[in-house]
């Protein structure tokens, strides 16, 4: 139950950098995910947490202490791997006890922890059998119990649902949030998957190329992301950018016009651009309307439509922009049809060609 | 960049694991390739010598038994590797069938002569080969001979014992490692071949064999380095006779050390012409399988 | 179909010819030694009645014992030690990484075609000053640290999950305890190839021990048979029995760990 503090993170092999500074506060009992695409860092700096990585340079604080040059072991937290790790020749108990036994741990304490982590994943039944005789599920689980025996101060997870199929993964999410709530205990999970961070987390932290993008609470950073990497990221369907270009700016509001459909104008209360730069309108596949319900409307060509039940998807195509609609009349909307939908400018994103937010 | 004590501990465990084969191979091998080398320009009978310059190099241009003992190491590897090396790798696909019965039984029964010592299977083929011995007896019964082939007292026949020992004795040993490599390939690009309608020839040849390139480049370096070795099989089946026609290399270091006038100076100059050839032959192979992939 | 029968037909036949061709040995072996001398050589190939014969004048010439005593001796310890020295250095270098470790062993590639004939004089020499000469260390020390098993080792460690390495490190385990109670025993079958592999190469050894090992009393069964064989004139009945004798514990080995074996050089060739 430690709050964790970065400062000034980095690493670098020889003169490539991975992680290039990340500050950053995580109180105690808080559920953090760390998220970004493959290659963005979120592992390694997990890693470095965990003192399996060394730091290159910063400080990382665990409970208050100066934990860079300390031992894994000794840093209070347990660690669960996107492939288990389990050891292959120990049955679930041996492997569930093995850290306690090279802490000095005496035998019944041992035993005790054993069975009480073992009764909050109910895993009694599978104590003694090996991993190779469990299902992916269960050994998923043995490596939860495994972390939770040693009573850290905080979890690890590494992409820990990643090997599972979709239904099972489901149904970890909810066992991992419920155990989240039962051990009251500060929990750093690194996935790919935004489903999953969103889901989760206390405090989504926003990756990409070693650098953190934005740090909030999920809906935070639906509602309101700093940039366009975020609100593309975060979100399924994905945000739909339409490129555009400013033409006119009065005070405090700009007029932009789609590049892909000439003539369309848009006005939105903005402070910064400048007349002629190239921006990017972000709209989730929610917010479109039906025709002349918002602001301005736009006609597009269907390529398909996914007719989910509860809801539908249009995916339409904007000169060669893939365009994700989500609205009341999505239900009767086929491939190859047209479909004109608004644009409200009071729930448009705008961002400037660095993809850095404008409103 | 601070070296943390986690950077340390990474170095100091890494040294710590491979010091003990390090300092063994300093002593068993470091040290006695670069005392040979110094060896190579002494002279002298057992242990005391004195320095002789290029004396050694002068004799060995003039040593006619070395360029015998060279040409049979070389005729050996020329005949024998490729003879073996194809074999193993047809028993290797034949026993990847799935659906060939018995495939542990014939994969057991031939990689069994492996188990056997070079000694005792020297002996036996020894016995085997003999001149009315049981090889003879039934090639005679067979019709497939006249008279006896004097196995042993030919030089040209002996050759062919030698060759046909070692082939017996290490085939399985390659056959298993292509064996373990061809169960690695995934079968599905065997199915995509046979419905692109490739004939089994072509994924032999264009599929299998290039895919097992870095295994059987492996077991070639391995077989050349045997083949320099020589040395069991002709000490005990034919004392490098008759008339030096099975010499090799190592029999002839090891004659020159400790059968002939012992002379660990020469021998140390002809134990460094081994080191170069097998210099020049791993070179050549890399380039030829290097050559390969690029026109492939 | 008639085309697919022929070829299968066809492997059948070849597969068991050559089956044929590597047991025949072991059959020659397995009955010359129940025959006499002169039959061996004119090829008699059927169980004699001389089996007994050809022990007792093989007891006569050899002391079995001590010979056996010695190989085994010689083997076991050559085994062991080998194992324990190249799989340290092998799970070294490919687990915690380092340039110029990295260097240190390409160098021992190259070092791996080095033949053993290239070294033997000066290895004898230094031998012979240290004054180990006839003896059992002398056999053993030069062996250890073997290139090749280095290399099997190294290939793999490749296939150990590097998870596995870090959950014990969280775990509380320090570097040589994981080596000790995570790696070794999850690489059982790596450990068991390359047992069969030391093994059969120490028992067989026959060149070194011929240098080194001076004295009756401390020859290997590869010894004794090779000057058998060398005799004037060789008694074969008690040649094959020796040869059968020589064989049978490498024999049995192998069966004993065959599945481990082949599961074992699966993970090296990866």
């Amino acid at each position: 139950m430690s709050s964790l503090s970065l400062k000034g993170i980095r690493k670098s092999y020889g003169s490539l950098d991975v992680i290039k500074g990340v500050d950053l506060d995580i109180k105690a009992k808080e559920f953090v995910v760390f998220v970004g695409p493959s290659g963005c860092g979120k592992s390694t700096l997990l890693r470095m947490i965990a003192g399996l990585e060394p730091i290159t340079g910063g400080d990382l604080n665990i409970g208050g202490k100066r934990m860079n040059d300390v031992d894994p072991s000794r840093r209070g937290i347990a660690m669960v791997f996107q492939t288990y790790a389990l050891y292959p020749h120990m049955t679930v108990r041996e492997n569930m006890g093995f850290a306690l036994r090279f802490a000095g741990v005496a035998k019944d304490q041992i035993a005790k922890q054993v069975n009480e982590a073992a009764r909050i994943l109910a895993l009694e039944p599978l104590l003694d059998r090996l991993p190779k005789e469990l299902s992916g599920g269960q050994r998923q689980r043995v490596a939860i119990g495994r972390a939770i025996v040693r009573h850290p101060d905080v979890f690890l997870f590494d992409e820990p649902l990643s090997n599972l199929d979709a239904e099972l993964r489901v149904h970890m999410r909810i066992e991992i949030a419920r155990l989240h709530r039962e051990l009251q205990a500060t929990m750093i999970y690194v996935t790919h998957d935004q489903v999953e961070a969103m889901t989760l987390a206390d405090t989504i932290v926003v990756l990409r190329d070693g650098r953190i993008e934005q740090v909030g609470r999920p809906l935070e950073l639906y509602d309101n992301p700093a940039n366009q990497f975020v609100a593309g990221f975060i979100g399924s369907p994905k945000m739909n950018f339409l490129s555009a270009e400013i033409v006119e700016k009065i005070g405090a509001s700009v007029t932009i016009e789609l590049v892909k459909h000439p003539g369309t104008r848009l006005t939105l209360p903005v402070t910064g651009g400048a007349v002629g730069e190239k921006v990017t309108l972000g709209v989730r596949a929610e917010h479109f309307g039906l025709p002349g319900k918002g602001s301005v409307d736009v006609t597009l060509h269907v390529d398909a439509a996914e007719h989910l039940g509860s809801t539908s998807y249009v995916y339409a195509n904007s000169g060669g922009e893939l365009v994700v609609i989500e609205h009341e009349e999505s239900r009767h909307t086929n491939g190859n049809d047209r479909i004109t939908v608004s644009i409200s400018a009071d729930k448009a994103y705008l961002f400037d060609s660095a993809g850095q937010r404008l409103r | 960049m601070a070296t943390t004590r986690l950077h340390r501990n990474e170095q100091i465990n890494g040294w710590a694991f491979v010091m003990p084969a390090l300092v063994l191979l300093g002593i068993f091998m470091i040290y006695p390739i670069l005392w040979s080398l110094w060896m190579s320009f002494q002279v002298g009978r057992g242990n005391n010598f004195s320095f002789g310059g290029l004396a050694n190099i002068q004799r060995l241009a003039n040593d006619a038994l070395l360029v015998h003992a060279l040409s049979n190491t070389i005729i050996f590897f020329i005949i024998q590797v490729p003879i073996m090396i194809v074999l193993a790798l047809l028993f290797a696909v034949a026993l990847n069938d799935a659906t060939l019965r018995f495939r542990g039984v014939f994969r057991t029964l031939l990689f069994l002569p492996c188990v056997t010592s070079l000694i005792a299977y020297s002996s036996l083929f020894k016995s085997m080969f003999s001149n009315d011995g049981i090889i003879n007896q039934t090639l005679v019964s067979l019709h497939l001979i006249g008279a006896p082939i004097p196995w042993l007292t030919d030089p040209f026949w002996a050759k062919m014992v030698i060759i046909t020992a070692i082939t017996w004795r290490w085939t399985g040993y390659n056959m298993i490692f292509y064996l373990a490599a061809l169960q690695n390939i995934d079968k599905s690009i065997y199915e995509a071949a046979r419905i692109d309608g490739v004939p089994a020839w072509a994924r032999f040849w264009n599929l299998t064999v290039p895919m097992l390139k870095p295994v059987i480049l492996f077991t070639t370096i391995l077989s050349t380095i045997g083949t320099l070795q020589l040395f069991d099989e002709v000490n005990n089946i034919t004392q490098g006779g008759p008339g030096n026609g099975t010499m090799t290399l190592s029999l002839y270091i090891y004659n020159l050390t400790f059968r002939m006038m012992p002379s660990f100076g020469y021998s140390a100059l002809v134990s460094w012409v081994i080191v170069a050839i097998v210099a020049v032959l791993s070179i050549v192979q890399f380039v030829i399988a290097r050559d390969r992939r690029r026109a492939s | 179909m008639n085309m697919a029968l022929l070829r299968r037909s066809a492997t059948y036949v070849l597969l068991s010819l050559a089956a044929f061709i590597s047991v025949f040995p072991f059959i020659w072996m397995a009955l010359g030694a129940t025959n006499k001398s002169n039959d061996i050589v004119t090829g008699r190939l059927s169980l004699g009645s001389n089996l007994l014969v050809n022990f007792q004048n093989l007891l006569a010439q050899v002391d079995l014992v001590r010979v056996f005593g010695n190989s085994f001796l010689i083997a076991i310890i050559s085994t062991l030690l080998t194992l324990a020295v190249s799989s340290l250095a092998g799970y070294g270098f490919e687990i915690f990484r380092s340039r110029v470790r990295e260097r240190v062993f390409q160098l021992l590639l190259l070092f791996l075609s080095i033949p053993f004939a290239a070294l033997m004089v000066p290895l004898f020499v230094l031998i012979s000053r240290a004054q180990l000469n006839n003896t059992f260390i002398a056999v053993i020390l030069p062996t250890i640290a073997s290139i090749f098993i280095i290399f099997y080792f190294r290939q793999a460690t490749k296939a150990f999950p590097g998870d596995l390495r870090d959950a014990a490190r969280v775990d509380g385990l320090k570097e040589w305890q994981i080596f000790l109670f995570v790696y070794l025993p999850t690489m059982r079958s790596t450990y068991a190839a390359a047992t069969i592999i030391v093994f059969m190469g120490a028992w067989n050894n026959y060149l070194w021990p011929l240098i080194v090992l001076q004295t009756p009393e401390n020859k290997t069964i590869t010894l004794v048979i090779s000057a058998l064989t060398a005799a004037y004139t060789p008694d074969y009945g008690v040649i094959l029995l020796a040869t059968v004798l020589a064989t049978l514990p490498t024999l049995i080995i192998f069966f004993v760990l065959q599945r481990q074996f082949v599961q074992g050089m699966l993970g090296a060739v990866k």
